[in-house]
C-alpha cells in the first residue's frame, strides 16, 4: 500500500445530485486525503458547495434532493442505510459561509457538540475540551477571560474561528469549509488561512472558495468545477501554473467566471 | 425627447410648475395621513371617555349610616361561646330587616304608616341584611350591643345621589317619591350619606341588585376558562407548529393543512360555540356553563392563531442556526428543542398572549355553551358554573335597572384593563427578546 492510499479519506465515484428534476452535479469522481487541504474552485452555481454538502449528508435536509453514486469514507459508503448520519456529521465537521455561532455563551458554543455526543461528563472535562479547541482555533488568548459572553458578541473573524473551534471540539476527522472567509475582512481572512494551514496537520480539510489566491495559498490539491462536473483536478501548484484544460486556464486567469 | 443631445431646461416654467405640484402632492398626502390618525384617535378618545365617565360611579357605592342594635332576642340569646354551626343557625333565623327598620325609625320617629315604613326601608339595599349577617358572623360577641354601621343604599338612592338621575323632576318621572327624597335630604344634611369605593363590586359575584353586583365572580370565571384554554391550546398549538415547520415534508398534504389552519383562524367564533355545544355538551356530557367547556371551546378558536404565530416565529429563526447545529451532528429533535424552539419562544409567547387576550374578550361561543347564566357564587374550579367578564358585561347591559348602566361601563373598564395588561406584556416580551441576526 502506497502512502497516498494510506492517507485516502474520502473516495467519491460517479456522484450525482438532483434537486427535483434539476441535475446539480453530473458524475463527480474525487479523492480527498488526510493532512491535505483540498480546494474546490469554480464559478457560482457550478455545484462545488452541493458536492461539499454531500460529504456530511447535509443535502439530506433539503427537500427533494437526491444523491446517487458512491461516497466512501475510510472505505464505508456514507449513504449506506446502516450509517448513522448523526455520527457521520460528528466525524465530518462543517464550517459555513457566514459565521453562525449559537446565540449562547462562547463556552456553550464549544461545549454543545461534546455534550450531545456524550464526549465528556464532568465540568473539568468540558473545561479542557473548550480550552484545547479554542487554542487550536487560535482564539483562546482573545476570549479566555470572557467565556460567559455570548458568541455573537465577537467580531466576524472571531466568530468564524469560534465556529471552527466548535467543529474541532467533537474531534472530527474531516473538516468541510464552505467559503469560510467570504464574510471576513482581509486581516481576519489571513488569520483563518493560517489556522487552516495549522489544522492540516491533524485533519483532512475540504474548502470551497471563490478566491483563486486563497486556493493557491492554502491548498495542496485543487479541483475545478464547472457546470456540475470536474473539469480538472490535481496538485494545486500544477493547476495554477500549468493547467491542462483551456477552461481551467481561462477561469484562473479571470477570463470568465 | 428622443434627442439625447438636447439639454433639459430645469429652470423652465413648466419644470417649476411640476416641482411645485410634486411638493403639493407630498404635503397633501402627509396631511391625509395626519387627518386619518387624528380621526381614529378622536373616535378612540370619545369611546374610552364615554366609558370612563359612565363607568366611574359604577366603582362606588352610596352608603347610609345607621345605629343598629343587635337585639339578643333575635339571636336566641347571646352568641358568646357558641359553635360556628350554632352561630350560623342563629344568623339564619334573625330578622335583620327588622333591625334596619328599627335603625331607620330611630332617625325618623314620625314615620309609622305601613306604606311609609316600606318606602323608608326601600332606601336601604336589600343586600344590607347580608352585610349585617356578615358583621355578626365575624364577631358573634357584638350581639347585645348597638353599633354604628354604614350600609349600602338601594340603587335608586345611589343614582340620585351621584347625579346620574335628576331629583328635580316630577314625582312620576323618578324612582323615588317626594317623601323618600325628603328623607334622603334629611340624611344628607346630617352627613349620614356617603359615597365610597365599592368593595362589593370588586369582591362580589353577580346580583339582581346593582349596588351589590360585582365583577369578581366573572373575573374568576374568566381566569378558570383561560387556564383551560391555555393548558389545551398552548402545547397543542406549539407542537403542531413545530411539527409542520420543522419536521413535516413540504408537499401537497402540508399545503392543504396550512390552508385549512388559516381558514380555521378565520371561522366566526359563534361556529366554534356551536361545535362546543354539539361535542362537549351533547356527546361528551361535560357540565354545562362550566369553565372547562368554555375553555375547551375557546381553545379550539385560539389554537389556529397560536399555530400561525408559532410558525411565523419558528420561520424567523435563521436557517444558519439549524445548519450549524446539524453540522455538529445534532439530531432533528435536538436542533429543534436545543436551538430553534428556545429562540422562537419569545415570538411564540407573544402570539399566545395575543391569542389569549382575544379569547378573554370572546362572548359569542360562550353564549352557546350556557356560560350566559346568572351566577351568584364565585366559581371554585373548572367544573363549577361560571360566567366570564364579556358575558357579564352583556348580561348587565341587558338589565333594566338604571344603575346597571354604570356597572356595565365599570366592568368594561375592568376587562379593558386586563386586555391592555396582557398586550403590554406581549409588547414588552417582544422588545426584551427581540434579536438582530
Amino acid at each position: 500500500m502506497s502512502t497516498e492510499d494510506a492517507k485516502l479519506k474520502f473516495q467519491t465515484r460517479g456522484v450525482h445530485v438532483f434537486y427535483g428534476d434539476k441535475e446539480a452535479i453530473k458524475g463527480v469522481d474525487l479523492d480527498i486525503y488526510n493532512n491535505e487541504v483540498t480546494a474546490l474552485i469554480g464559478p457560482s452555481g457550478c455545484g462545488k458547495s452541493t458536492y461539499l454538502r454531500c460529504l456530511n449528508r447535509m443535502n439530506d435536509t433539503v427537500d427533494g434532493a437526491k444523491v446517487t453514486g458512491s461516497i466512501l469514507l475510510d472505505g464505508t459508503d456514507i449513504y449506506d442505510r446502516k450509517v448513522d448520519v448523526v455520527q457521520l456529521r460528528a466525524r465530518v465537521g462543517m464550517v459555513f459561509q457566514k459565521p453562525n455561532p449559537f446565540p449562547k455563551s462562547i463556552f456553550e458554543n464549544i461545549a454543545y457538540g461534546p455534550r450531545i455526543h456524550g464526549l465528556a461528563s464532568k465540568k473539568s472535562e468540558y473545561d479542557a475540551i473548550v480550552e484545547t479547541s479554542l487554542k487550536k482555533a487560535g482564539l483562546w488568548n482573545e476570549v479566555s477571560d470572557r467565556l460567559d459572553e455570548p458568541g455573537t458578541s465577537l467580531s466576524g473573524g472571531q466568530q468564524q474561528r469560534l465556529c471552527i473551534a466548535r467543529a474541532i471540539a467533537v474531534s472530527p476527522e474531516v473538516i468541510l469549509m464552505d467559503e469560510p472567509c467570504s464574510a471576513l475582512d482581509p486581516i481576519a481572512t489571513a488569520r483563518v488561512e493560517e489556522l487552516i494551514d495549522e489544522l492540516r496537520e491533524n485533519y483532512a480539510i475540504v474548502i470551497v472558495t471563490h478566491s483563486m489566491q486563497q486556493a493557491a495559498r492554502v491548498s495542496q490539491k485543487t479541483a475545478f468545477f464547472h457546470l456540475g462536473e470536474i473539469v480538472e483536478r490535481g496538485h494545486t501548484e500544477q493547476i495554477f501554473t500549468n493547467p491542462r484544460e483551456e477552461r481551467t486556464r481561462d477561469y484562473i486567469t479571470g477570463r470568465f467566471g | 425627447m428622443t434627442d439625447t443631445g438636447q439639454r433639459n431646461d430645469w429652470a423652465s416654467d413648466e419644470m417649476q410648475r411640476r416641482i411645485a405640484r410634486r411638493y403639493a402632492a407630498d404635503s397633501r398626502f402627509k396631511w391625509y395621513g395626519i387627518g386619518a390618525i387624528l380621526l381614529a384617535m378622536g373616535v378612540l378618545v370619545l369611546l374610552l371617555g364615554s366609558i370612563i365617565v359612565t363607568g366611574i360611579p359604577g366603582f362606588t357605592q352610596t352608603q347610609v349610616r345607621l345605629q343598629v342594635s343587635f337585639d339578643p332576642e333575635q339571636f336566641g340569646g347571646s352568641l358568646k361561646g357558641k359553635t360556628p354551626e350554632e352561630v350560623d343557625a342563629a344568623i339564619a333565623a334573625a330578622d335583620f330587616s327588622g333591625m334596619i327598620r328599627t335603625g331607620l325609625q330611630s332617625i325618623f320617629p314620625d314615620v309609622t304608616q305601613r306604606r311609609d315604613v316600606r318606602d323608608l326601608t326601600d332606601l336601604v339595599s336589600s343586600g344590607a341584611r347580608q352585610k349585617l349577617a356578615q358583621i355578626v358572623r365575624e364577631d358573634p360577641g357584638i350581639v347585645g350591643s348597638t353599633v354604628e354601621v354604614w350600609l349600602p343604599t338601594s340603587d335608586d338612592v345611589h343614582t340620585i345621589v351621584n347625579g346620574s338621575m335628576e331629583r328635580d323632576v316630577a314625582e312620576s318621572d323618578r324612582r323615588l317619591n317626594d317623601k323618600q327624597i325628603a328623607w334622603l335630604e334629611t340624611l344628607e344634611k346630617t352627613d349620614s350619606i356617603r359615597g365610597t369605593l365599592s368593595s362589593d363590586f370588586f369582591t362580589g359575584g353577580d346580583s339582581r341588585e346593582p349596588e351589590m353586583a360585582g365583577v369578581w365572580g366573572s373575573v374568576v370565571g374568566s381566569f378558570w376558562t383561560l387556564l383551560v384554554t391555555l393548558a389545551v391550546a398552548f402545547p397543542l398549538g406549539v407542537l403542531a407548529a413545530v411539527y409542520l415547520e420543522e419536521f413535516a415534508p413540504k408537499n401537497r398534504w402540508s399545503d392543504l393543512i396550512e390552508v385549512n389552519i388559516n381558514n380555521l383562524a378565520a371561522v366566526p367564533s359563534i361556529v366554534f360555540g356551536l361545535l362546543g355545544l354539539a361535542v362537549y355538551l351533547n356527546v361528551m356530557h361535560l357540565p354545562r356553563s362550566a369553565p372547562i367547556v368554555g375553555g375547551l371551546t375557546l381553545a379550539l378558536m385560539t389554537m389556529p392563531v397560536i399555530i400561525i404565530a408559532a410558525r411565523a416565529a419558528l420561520k424567523a429563526v435563521p436557517p444558519s442556526i439549524r445548519a450549524g447545529a446539524m453540522g455538529l451532528g445534532a439530531s432533528k429533535v435536538q436542533v429543534t428543542f436545543h436551538h430553534v424552539l428556545p429562540l422562537a419562544m419569545p415570538g411564540i409567547l407573544t402570539g399566545v398572549i395575543i391569542g389569549m387576550a382575544h379569547a378573554l374578550g370572546e362572548t359569542a361561543p360562550l353564549l352557546m355553551i350556557g356560560m350566559v347564566a346568572f351566577i351568584v357564587d364565585i366559581p371554585g374550579g373548572i367544573s363549577d358554573a361560571a360566567t366570564v367578564l364579556p358575558v357579564q358585561i352583556y348580561l348587565w347591559a341587558d338589565s333594566p335597572e338604571r344603575a346597571f348602566v354604570e356597572k356595565t361601563s365599570a366592568a368594561i373598564m375592568v376587562l379593558l384593563t386586563f386586555l391592555i395588561l396582557m398586550n403590554a406584556v406581549a409588547v414588552l416580551l417582544r422588545k426584551r427578546f427581540e434579536r438582530k441576526w
